[in-house]
């Protein structure tokens, strides 16, 4: 069954960088937001320090935008399992093309920004297309920064 | 809003393709099987409720720059590894 999940750990930075200014088509759009179906993916390149691991995915057909993050910074053992219908729907082959983003929920407070592990944003790098998954057994809001990390 | 009785084992169609099959009842609980092509998303109204909010919620953060700088800056911290540049 390995070959049917990968873990967000195994996910290139780099593939995530490749879909950079490109056209993304998430046929059913994003839950909340089925009108919205093409987004297009920038960098957040934060001022002082250079590059940061957020990405702004930004709707091409109203004012919308979505943090996101690539998941390679989170450091926790998240697993999507892929089965045929949702290669399928991707139109992909393999899960190998697969590039997965996680929403985050900016907060007033650092402490307080969220990321949503139970509805990730999954993109074929090679046909383009994207959907909105979900995995039950994440939570929606998961802290970006941990409790135990504040020392 | 449409209601139908159903027994156990029997069905209900919705348009050509969707089928919404009553496969136990035990107490209040009753387990439903749907039949549905792959692109109708099928989900508990709770879970779609949850992400639909909170994407609501993410969607055009108003100081979303300063908020993502400072959370670069302290996840930055955080890491111990690349100490050699």
């Amino acid at each position: 069954m390995t070959d049917s999940e990968f873990t967000v750990t195994q996910v290139a930075e780099q593939a995530a960088l490749e879909l950079v200014g490109k056209d993304l088509f998430f046929p059913n759009g994003l839950l909340g937001f089925p009108d919205d179906r093409r987004y297009r993916l920038s960098r957040f390149n934060t001022g002082a320090s250079g590059e940061s691991p957020f990405f702004i995915l930004e709707s091409m057909d109203h004012e919308l935008s979505f943090p996101v993050i690539h998941p390679d910074l989170v450091a926790l053992d998240y697993r999507v399992p892929v089965s045929p219908e949702i290669l399928a729907g991707l139109d992909a082959t393999t899960a190998a093309d697969l590039v997965l983003f996680l929403i985050v929920t900016v907060r007033e407070r650092v402490e307080d920004i969220t990321i949503n592990l139970q509805g990730p944003l999954i993109v074929n790098s090679a046909s383009l297309i994207g959907i909105q998954f979900v995995i039950e057994e994440y939570p929606v809001r998961y802290a970006l920064i941990r409790a135990d990390s504040t020392k | 809003m449409l209601i139908l009785s159903r027994r156990v084992g029997e069905c209900v169609t919705i348009g050509n393709d969707i089928v919404v099959r009553v496969v136990s009842i035990s107490g209040n609980q009753i387990r439903l099987g749907i039949t549905a092509p792959r692109e109708v998303r099928v989900l508990r109204e709770e879970i779609f409720n949850a992400i639909q909010q909170e994407n609501r919620a993410a969607a055009n953060p108003p100081d979303s720059t300063r908020g993502l700088e400072d959370a670069y800056k302290r996840l930055r911290n955080k890491t111990p590894e690349h100490t050699d540049d």
